[in-house]
């Protein structure tokens, strides 16, 4: 009896318990083989303690027949497989959204204790004794979390294969029984699943079938960027485990041994940059990746990189500062050290991903223009771009360039080497350890072209113009956005200025207000430097009211953008350790629209903060 | 314990939800919580018949929208069973384990079909209609059009339904047992006139005859095969049973209080328990004047009754109307009618 | 030792130095240091001992950090990297993992090495990375005109320490055998042959080697690390010193008022490298 709805498929799946519940796994099992199903899914867990061993994780998924950017406030299915950590996340889940529970509790609970007594009038109710369920079918408990998936997916009537072969390649290193035991638990859970009568009115409707299938893949940001140095030939990469940047390492160190090549994790971040710094004076890609605490170790080696121009390629996943701050919660806050935090005149490349399938890009794009302008390049994802997930449909043919050394011509090699000559592009010939007789030595000093130290004022004139026009054809580098614009062309009432992970949330408050009947554009910067000025420009030229909404207190890319293109524009700052709310930015496109000259609204206004207990 | 009174109503129906809104209203200050078995908010069963026209959104059928149960501060605990009552402590404890302690407690856990006990052994080849899911079970039972219909018994309910499914095509069958009319009472001698209502608007009435069995049709004929006493067989797409209604009561044995067929209460709806009252069809009412304990059924019967109760448990004092007649007539439509049907 | 009893004369010093192929190794640019300071030794035994082992000037990177030490890979004809202060290791670790053929040598002076940059020293020496970290070691910040170091001994008075220099120094020896180091050895500026043979087995050794070299500053230091105070000071390790026992490594390593030079101690063992081809194989064999 399938409804014919007149949405399309639009379903967020909550899973809430403890990572011992299998929570995040459980998620990544419903996420991929939503993928494989053919939906386009986006995903981010949240582990709000520090220790994901021991505490609470949320793991959402939000499945779409079309493409989506951002998941939603609410939820429309919350499956507990702990009581007590999803009891203060039920209010999240929408009117007429599903909670999926146990009813069985192993021991008496006190008053209040269980979930059902804490669900909404408008909440639907959907009780299946997991844990029973999985010590009939199978050895013992510790399944009730399958059960769980597979009583979703038979409720919403998803097919099982898909799941099979997810749970089939998770666990193919494990022993057969296991898996075999797995199995046993999801169809037990489909099913019950089956039975039950679906009360809701968000049911899925078929996935958008294409010919691409095989190739979509379930990754998150991290992933993505893990990906994108892999596929750009990165040959070594030093790192020091942070939050939330320390999967990329854990994964490279999988990954990189199987290409040959090296993962060395050093005693600090200091040592890390420094040995990615060493590494690429050799003439080889490497890179390293840290949080904001990490980058403040970081600066000045990002200054000696600038000025001895050596490629190094540092991935920074923001969370919440300044210090330690909080490191399981997002924040876009490292915008001003990842931009201006350098010794000196430090100009650098500095890349802001704003999805999954961007960060693959961005990471790829770093060692291209790090070899190729020889200088530092900073991706700056953060904990919500880093640890989402999306589906992302990768090309089979490698896009990056293997070799963008500018090399020292033949000819030249009888004169003396010039190591940083002034050339017409401002690229100097870069010769590397081992090639005979260009031997020179590079330096934090300031130097003349041929490296040798030197600070008449002519020298270091000439040297910093040098270092800083060689990165404007970083604007122009193939294959590569800088900075887009969506939503309505021409004039429009609203525009909406953004970057980074918040992006998505930004597009979809788009669409939300051109429902509305407001004309509304968008756009997204990629490149915060060197600055898309004149794009940035001509789409501001056509906006009414420009607005700028990010997760940081002073609204850093504001002042960015302010002082690169010397207007003043509408801020929109929250600092609330989440994403962004897209309900709350389109509040702010009406306020707008009703007056365009409308004083800020406060950061954080009481409304607006997450309960997260 | 603190000032605030507890009441706790088991049952979210007409009038577990009169109840509760009389209670906010006396007792603004106290917590209201609502236990009941079913998924969904309290919906009016009276149009589930209109789910074989094609209406599947239940919201339809919300009595209040779930802004009100927010608004009346009335905590609802759906999809929950009790156990048992534990009248020392005054609490419920529920299947799920949970212990849910009371002040006050209002039984209005209304009643389930009763099915004879010959038919008992059939019943997996019926379908309900005590829910949603049951009428659109039935509806996918049933020929997009047309479609043959067995009504077994005959009570107001089951009647009810005839007359909707007559009036939407489908051919309909009453197998009539001895609650034909429940829960009024028909003398044989008075019955023809109501039968011959019946059969005007095209209902066909089987008198006398008993079921002998009930199977699944053969294949290509109507899914279910009824064979009478006199091996008279009969074919439908559906076979409905209305033998009346049973108290649903099970969690309450061993709570103290005093079970006939339903629970025993005075006109003030109060049981031999002085923090226990019941309401609806779960209750049976004490008549001084028949100088025994009835059933008062029907929606506005339903909802008087879980006004009183509210009005008694908050130190109210009002009785029940134990002289009210209730009464089959035939209609200015010239149908069968009943003042249980009647409601605002 | 043998004293002086033949004459040198410059040209004949010269003719020698040309002939034997070590000024390849020079650099055009001429050492910034002050008159008679004891790094220009240094310049010289480097050269010699890459003479000596013939090793290729173009595959060989000299990593330096900050300071008068630091200025040294100007001043030698490799490929060299002058970096920041106090990052020598973990520069010329990355230079070493992502290039196995190159030779790669570190050099920084104390306040470099031990001060800020103390905390990479026990992470080279415990990876055992393929490189030679040579050590000057005058006592003192030169570089900024004089002040105490973390190998400045107890009352040396300096521009930071006008009221004498209350702190213990630094043990460098004993430090680097306590981290693992499978090379540590101790050379004198003053003694100009020894320090290249020191040298050239520092090199030659397959792992972290670290020479410590006791080199005067002729400027700011005029009462405590002088050629004269160190002259008199230094001995050779004992005759029957075993450089495999790290005992008695560690136990010479403590008479640091009597320095002794020579090697303490050597061990064989796998490099970082040789760990990262040890986990490219088990990468592929789990794959």
């Amino acid at each position: 009896m399938n409804q014919q709805l007149p949405f399309s498929t639009d379903i967020q799946i909550a899973i809430c318990g403890s990572a011992g519940d299998g929570t995040i796994a459980t998620g990544d099992i419903l996420k991929r083989a939503m993928a494989r199903a053919g939906y386009n899914v986006i995903a981010f867990d949240l582990y709000p303690p520090e220790i994901r061993g021991f505490g609470k994780c949320i793991a959402r998924t939000r499945i779409t027949s079309e493409q989506v950017y951002a998941l939603k406030p609410r939820s429309d299915v919350l499956i507990s497989l702990n009581d007590a950590y999803a009891i203060p996340h039920v209010h999240e889940v929408d009117d007429f959204g599903a909670v999926i529970y146990d009813d069985t509790p192993i021991a008496a609970v006190q008053e209040g204790e269980h979930i059902s007594g804490h669900l909404a009038p408008a909440h639907l109710p959907y009780a299946i004794p997991f844990r029973e369920i999985s010590e009939r079918t199978t050895s013992g408990a510790k399944s009730r979390n399958m059960v769980a998936v597979g009583y979703l997916a038979g409720l919403y009537g998803i097919p099982r294969e898909v799941f099979h072969d997810i749970i089939q390649s998770k666990f193919k290193t494990k022993p057969a029984a296991l898996t075999e035991s797995i199995l046993t638990a999801f169809d037990a859970g489909f099913v019950e699943g089956v039975a039950t009568f679906h009360l809701g009115f968000n049911v899925p409707s078929e996935a958008p079938q294409s010919d691409e299938k095989d190739d979509v893949i379930m990754m998150s940001g991290n992933d993505a960027v893990v990906r994108g140095c892999l596929d750009a030939g990165i040959k070594t990469f030093f790192g020091y485990p942070i939050t939330p940047a320390t999967s990329i390492m854990e994964k490279l160190a999988v990954e990189m041994p199987r290409q040959g090549n090296s993962m060395v994790q050093t005693e600090d971040e200091i040592s890390a940059i420094a040995a990615a710094i060493g590494a690429g004076f050799t003439g080889t890609r490497s890179a390293t990746a840290t949080s904001g605490p990490g980058l403040a170790l970081m600066t000045e080696m990002m200054g000696l990189a600038t000025i001895a121009e050596v490629p190094v390629v540092v991935f920074v996943s923001q969370r919440g500062g300044p210090s330690t701050g909080m490191p399981t919660k997002t924040e876009q806050s490292d915008l001003n050290l990842a931009v201006y935090g350098a010794t000196g005149d430090g100009q650098r490349i500095v890349l802001a991903p704003t999805n999954v399938e961007g960060c693959y890009w961005c990471a790829g794009k770093a060692f291209e223009m790090a070899e190729r302008y020889q200088c530092p390049v900073i991706v700056l994802l953060d904990l919500y771009l880093s640890n989402r997930y999306e589906a992302v449909v990768l090309s089979r043919i490698n896009p990056f360039d293997q070799d963008c050394n500018t090399g020292v011509p033949k000819h030249q090699t009888d004169k003396p080497y010039r190591r940083f000559e002034i050339t017409d592009d401002w690229l100097s010939p870069r010769a590397i350890p081992g090639e005979k007789g260009l031997q020179h030595v590079i330096t934090g000093l300031e130097h003349n072209e041929f490296g040798r130290p030197n600070d008449q004022a002519d020298v270091h004139a000439q040297m910093s113009h040098k270092r800083h026009q060689k990165l404007h054809a970083a604007l122009t580098h193939p294959d590569i956005t800088i900075c887009k614009r969506f939503g309505d062309t021409g004039q429009v009432q609203i525009g909406l200025l953004g970057w980074g992970s918040s992006f998505g949330e930004i597009l979809e408050a788009l669409f939300k207000a051109q429902g509305e009947g407001i004309t509304c554009a968008a756009m997204k910067v990629v490149m915060l430097s060197p600055f898309p000025t004149s794009e940035v420009i001509a789409f501001m030229d056509d906006c009414d009211a420009v607005l700028v909404p990010e997760l940081n207190y002073q609204g850093q890319f504001a002042n960015l953008v302010g002082a690169m293109v010397g207007r003043s524009v509408h801020r929109f700052t929250r600092v609330i350790g989440t994403p962004l709310h897209v309900d709350d930015i389109l509040v702010e496109v009406r306020r707008l629209c009703d007056d365009p000259t409308a004083p800020p609204t406060p950061v954080n206004p009481a409304t607006t903060q997450e309960k997260l207990t | 314990m603190n000032d605030t009174t507890r009441y706790v109503i088991i049952g979210n129906g007409a009038a577990g939800n009169e109840a509760a809104l009389h209670l906010r209203q006396r007792d603004p200050d106290s917590r209201i919580i609502m236990v009941s078995a079913g998924k969904l908010l309290f919906l009016n069963r009276y149009r589930f018949p209109e789910v074989l026209d094609g209406v599947f959104d239940w919201r339809e059928f919300l009595v209040n929208p779930p802004e009100y149960y927010i608004k009346q501060r009335i905590e609802l605990r759906r999809y929950t069973w009790v156990n048992h009552i534990d009248p020392h402590n005054r609490t419920l404890e529920m299947r799920h384990k949970e212990k849910v302690g009371y002040d006050k407690l209002l039984v209005a856990s209304g009643a389930g079909g009763y099915l004879p006990e010959y038919l008992g052994e059939y019943a997996p080849l019926l379908h309900d209609f005590n829910s949603l899911r049951n009428a659109m079970e039935i509806r996918s039972a049933l020929p997009a059009s047309g479609g043959k219909v067995l009504i077994l018994g005959g009570d107001i309910k089951g009647l009810d339904l005839a007359h909707t499914l007559v009036r939407g095509g489908r051919e309909v069958i009453v197998v009539a047992s001895e609650h034909l009319f429940w829960p009024h009472q028909i003398p044989r001698e008075e019955s023809g006139r109501y039968i011959d209502a019946l059969e005007r608007v095209g209902i066909e009435v089987i008198l006398d005859h008993k079921i002998a069995s009930i199977e699944k049709g053969a294949k290509g004929m109507r899914a279910r095969r009824v064979t009478l006493d006199n091996n008279h067989e009969l074919n439908a797409d559906v076979v409905m049973a209305f033998y009346g209604l049973m108290p649903s009561l099970g969690f309450m044995h061993g709570a103290g209080v005093d079970i006939e067929r339903g629970l025993l209460v005075n006109p003030q709806l109060q049981t031999g328990n002085e923090h226990i009252w019941a309401a609806g069809d779960v209750c049976q009412i004490w008549s001084p004047e028949e100088n025994h304990y009835r059933f008062y059924y029907g929606w506005k019967n339903v909802k008087m009754m879980g006004r009183i109760a509210a009005i008694n448990m908050t130190g109210g004092d009002e009785a029940v109307d134990t002289f009210k007649e209730d009464r089959l007539f035939i209609n200015e439509q010239d149908e069968i009618d009943s003042t249980f049907w009647e409601y605002e | 030792m043998t004293s002086v009893t033949q004459p040198v004369y410059l040209e004949e010093k010269l003719e020698d130095i040309r002939e034997s192929g070590r000024l390849i190794y020079r650099s055009k640019a001429l050492p910034t240091w002050c008159p008679g300071c004891g790094y220009y030794a240094i310049v010289e035994a480097m050269t010699d001992a890459m003479n000596r082992l013939g090793i290729l000037s173009e595959d060989t990177v000299v990593v330096s950090g900050i300071g008068c030490a630091s200025r040294f890979p100007f001043f030698v004809d490799t490929y060299g990297f002058h970096t920041l202060h106090g990052r020598v290791l973990p520069v010329a670790t990355g230079v070493k993992v992502a290039n196995e053929a190159l030779n790669v040598i570190g050099v920084g002076g104390d306040g470099d090495g031990f001060a800020i940059g103390g905390g990479h020293i026990p992470h080279a020496a415990r990876r055992n990375v393929d490189i030679t970290y040579v050590l000057f070691d005058n006592g003192i910040y030169g570089l900024t005109k004089g002040q105490t170091s973390p190998t400045s001994v107890t009352g040396f008075e300096t521009g930071t320490s006008p009221y004498q220099n209350q702190d213990n120094p630094l043990n460098p020896l004993l430090m680097l055998l306590s981290y693992g180091a499978s090379w540590v050895g101790q050379a004198y500026a003053g003694n100009p042959h020894h320090l290249a043979s020191m040298l050239e087995q520092a090199i030659a050794h397959r792992g972290f080697s670290y020479l410590h070299v006791l080199s005067p500053c002729v400027t700011f230091d005029k009462t405590s690390k002088t050629y004269r105070n160190l002259g008199m000071a230094i001995r050779d390790l004992p005759d029957q010193h075993d450089n495999r026992d790290l005992m008695a490594a560690m136990i010479e390593a403590r008479h640091q008022e009597t320095p002794a030079l020579g090697l303490y101690y050597k061990e064989e063992r796998p490099t970082l490298g040789d760990g990262l081809k040890t986990i490219v194989e088990r990468s592929r064999n789990k794959e």
